[in-house]
């Protein structure tokens, strides 16, 4: 087997974040980074008590939560509260490229971790503070959480239903709000990176989680920008400042499918979803030309158009989902199966060609878990999972030891008295 | 203005359209990379012609959504089809860093620029491709927008309230994220370049960019063998995990105005009884513990509605926040833009220079503030073809005779 080079395996990084930033690390960690969890020996990181959990037993080094977010990472336990701590953690930081961190603006400060005494130590170094509001601003002391956040940004006031009377603005559930966040802060990073490449620069890198989701909200902002208009939110499709056609359809086994270009916005596909409802006589009238002329003229609204979503209806709930499913796409309809999250294990493109779910070993449980994989490929640096999530503490020996090279009976003594 | 771009000197040559190619373009292109977008009339982007025009306008060049995720950026119109449209367009590979596009698998492999012919031209070009389902697999010729993506990743499902349909998503939250991605790994890209003098190509699927996002619900199947469908999922704006309440959405005074609260600790439980006046709350034993609130999750969640209902969600926020409880207005466009201190202070939506329209509009800032460097934006989108004769002549230094020939095999249109 030949091995291949990390984009990031010549970079260290320091990991201080909770739940709000744990994405960001796994992003750089699984590109090669080497990242350190700087962990609160007691509780350890906030994910640690977040489930689910390993057999639904809380336990410290149960959290899915964290196991997902946390591979290729170790784990390093300082009290960065304590003086002895915050010694330990500028160690590390002379020796670091990135410190990743997600506490309220102005308490790394306040244990005189700040940016200016940490750039005093190490110039070179990039800081990301990742925050529910960022490190200035009338809100940046608000607490925030992942509900706050998608509602904040905007993301809620365009998703919920159309159909059901006084029904709420929903979220998604599963840290979309942070996760998005932390698409900004790698970004962030990693630009900062490049710059520090070329100028040997370090900086400070302000990531609000408000502002990464107030610009993920695509055509809400310009609906205002240029005409003042609030796009309204409708069950399952777009927001939209004119309602349109429901785009959630039943298969004959029951599952939804989300049905996309209905009606085609092509004759040609127009002409194809024919020849395909005709295999099983599903075509109804329409075959008649006046529909012809309305895919002619892409009149995407009327009585006729409602036709052609009931008669659409029906042939839908005469065949099985995966059917639906493969032969729309065969005639570049972009049409899919609502799926829930594991029922990609079944599909051949993601797990046969694409071997998108890996096989993570778990040495201290002795078995391997599937795990989602890669979000992009690379052809010569690939993403890599070296490793689990650590337990708490797993790396404390090894850090302090091989990479701080303090002795033995020094961290024995950190250790009684609470430090490590 | 005064601290330096972040990119500079990075070129990208952007031949993506719609949303998700040009949303990671717009990222690069803020941070300071000179992108220069290929088009031509034939393969009109089509978010040059939505309806949301800018300045009453009306044509391809006065669309908002185009300008909104194509600021900073350049135009220039190559018929790619021609031979010297083809050899114009590896000219400008062979001076740029990046290449990007988000067409159907294999249509650049098509016009002869597979990876290998840039590689030609540029041997360390970082080639970025977005599809719907990566260039490889049984299932690469099929094809996504944003709902289309999102209904397969398993994130349609995971939004809505239990026992009804789901809500989704009502945009392509997966066009921004894949394009999100697709920066990232441009920049790890360009620092593995910066160390070893290689480029790669880097593929990515719209599905995928969702996939990951589901990482503890398919660990909840593949170590605990529970599957995502189930009663109770997804839960509304109510957490499972950690299962804590209240933590919902909550009406309020107004046409469609509503609040969130989320309580994850006891303290911030007695602040939020002490601050709507209900210290009744807290003795009542139905509310009295974090498991007492969950098992009658319905009360609870009607007794703090009957509070806000009579408040609108700013005051709802801001009470609640100075008590030191995590609650939010669930903003729209207007409130963000027009009413936001948070976003106002951090000058959030900078105006910038429609270049058709010849009138400043705002469009949103960048999300991320730098203490030595600058994302910024220093200009609108391109009309189309308005940067053809600059690329030619500053950038590929070509002569006048060279360009009309250009212009006369209707190469650059």
């Amino acid at each position: 087997m030949i091995t291949k080079d990390q984009a990031l395996e010549d970079v260290l990084i320091l990991d201080l974040t909770d739940e709000k930033g744990m994405y960001a690390g796994k992003l750089l960690a699984d590109m090669g980074a080497r990242v350190i969890l700087v962990e609160n020996p007691e509780q350890g990181h906030a994910a640690r008590g977040i489930g689910p959990y390993y057999n639904d037993v809380p336990d410290i080094n149960g959290s899915l939560l964290f196991w997902y977010h946390s591979t290729n990472k170790e784990s390093c336990t300082i009290d960065i509260s304590k003086p002895e701590g915050q010694q330990l953690l500028k160690a590390l930081v002379k020796r670091a490229d990135i410190l990743l961190e997600s506490f309220q603006p102005g308490y790394m400060e306040s244990l005189g971790l700040g940016y200016k005494n940490l750039a005093k130590i190490n110039d070179k170094l990039i800081m990301t503070s990742i925050t529910g509001f960022g490190q200035y601003g009338p809100y940046s002391n608000y607490l925030s959480s992942n509900l706050v956040s998608m509602a904040m940004g905007g993301i809620m006031a365009s998703c919920g239903y159309d159909d059901i009377p006084d029904s709420p603005p929903i979220h998604c559930e599963g840290w979309q709000g942070y996760a998005t966040g932390c698409n900004y802060a790698a970004i962030g990073t990693l630009a900062a990176l490049y710059y520090r490449d070329i100028t040997g620069q370090g900086q400070w890198v302000d990531a609000s989680i408000h502002e990464a989701l107030s610009c993920t909200t695509e055509a809400a902002m310009p609906n205002w920008f240029y005409t003042k208009q609030t796009p309204k939110r409708q069950t399952g499709r777009h927001h939209g400042i004119q309602p349109t056609p429901s785009t959630q359809y039943v298969s004959l086994d029951g599952k939804l499918i989300n049905g996309f270009d209905i009606p085609p916005r092509t004759m040609e596909r127009w002409n194809a979803l024919l020849s395909w409802m005709k295999e099983t006589n599903m075509e109804g009238d329409l075959e008649n030309d006046s529909y012809r002329e309305l895919i002619r003229n892409r009149v995407r609204t009327g009585p006729q158009v409602l036709e052609i979503v009931s008669q659409i209806t029906k042939f839908i709930a005469s065949l099985p989902a995966e059917e639906i499913y493969h032969g729309a796409q065969k005639i570049r309809l972009a049409w899919a199966i609502i799926r829930s999250p594991e029922e990609n294990l079944n599909d051949p493109h993601f797990t046969e060609d694409r071997n998108f779910f890996v096989d993570i070993y778990h040495p201290n449980i002795g078995k391997s878990f599937l795990y989602p994989g890669a979000p992009y490929s690379f052809t010569e640096t690939p993403w890599n999972i070296r490793h689990c999530a650590p337990e708490l503490g797993e790396n404390t020996n090894s850090v302090l030891i091989e990479d701080l090279g303090l002795y033995e009976e020094k961290v024995n003594n950190l250790r009684e008295s609470g430090i490590v | 203005m005064g601290k330096p771009n972040l990119l500079n000197g990075i070129r990208v040559v952007d031949f993506t359209h719609i949303v998700a190619g040009p949303q990671c373009t717009r990222i690069l292109g803020d941070l300071g990379a000179q992108v220069i977008r290929v088009e031509n009339e034939q393969g009109l982007d089509s978010t040059r012609t939505s309806p949301i025009k800018v300045g009453g306008g009306d044509g391809i060049n006065r669309s908002g959504m185009f300008e909104y995720f194509n600021r900073n950026k350049l135009s220039i119109t190559i018929n790619a089809r021609l031979p010297l449209g083809l050899e114009l367009i590896k000219r400008l590979i062979s001076v740029s860093d990046v290449v990007i596009e988000n067409f159907s698998s294999r249509v650049l492999e098509n016009w002869g620029l597979s990876y290998e012919e840039m590689c030609k031209v540029k041997p360390d070009i970082i080639y970025t491709s977005i599809t719907g389902f990566g260039h490889n697999g049984r299932d690469r010729e099929y094809s996504t927008w944003g709902p289309t993506a999102q209904a397969l990743s398993g994130l349609t499902m995971m939004s809505g309230l239990p026992g009804e349909r789901p809500a989704g998503w009502g945009y392509s939250f997966l066009d921004h994220t894949a394009g999100y991605n697709a920066a990232i790994a441009i920049l790890m890209a360009l620092h593995y370049k910066n160390k070893t003098g290689k480029g790669q190509w880097l593929d990515l699927s719209q599905i995928e960019t969702g996939m990951v996002l589901t990482g503890p619900s398919v660990l909840d199947y593949t170590v605990n063998g529970r599957p995502y469908r189930r009663e109770g999922s997804p839960p509304g704006n109510r957490s499972r995990n950690p299962r804590v309440a209240p933590h919902n959405t909550y009406k309020c005074i107004g046409d469609d105005r509503w609040c969130v609260i989320s309580i994850f600790h006891e303290a911030e439980w007695e602040n939020f009884c002490n601050t709507i006046n209900r210290k009744d709350l807290l003795n009542n034993p139905k509310f009295i513990t974090n498991s007492e609130r969950i098992l009658n999750e319905d009360d609870l969640d009607s007794e703090i509605q009957s509070w806000t209902l009579t408040k609108s969600p700013e005051e709802v926020m801001t009470l609640l926040q100075n008590a030191g409880v995590p609650a939010g207005i669930v903003q729209n466009n207007e409130d963000k833009f027009e009413k936001d201190p948070q976003l106002q202070a951090r000058e959030f939506f900078p105006e910038v220079l429609h270049r058709d329209a010849g009138e400043k509009f705002p469009t949103d800032g960048f999300p991320v503030k730098f203490s030595h460097t600058e994302a910024n934006i220093r200009a609108g989108s391109p009309p189309l073809g308005a940067d053809t004769e600059f690329v030619l002549k500053e950038l590929l230094e070509m002569e006048d005779e060279e360009i009309a020939t250009l212009y006369e095999e209707a190469a650059i249109l």
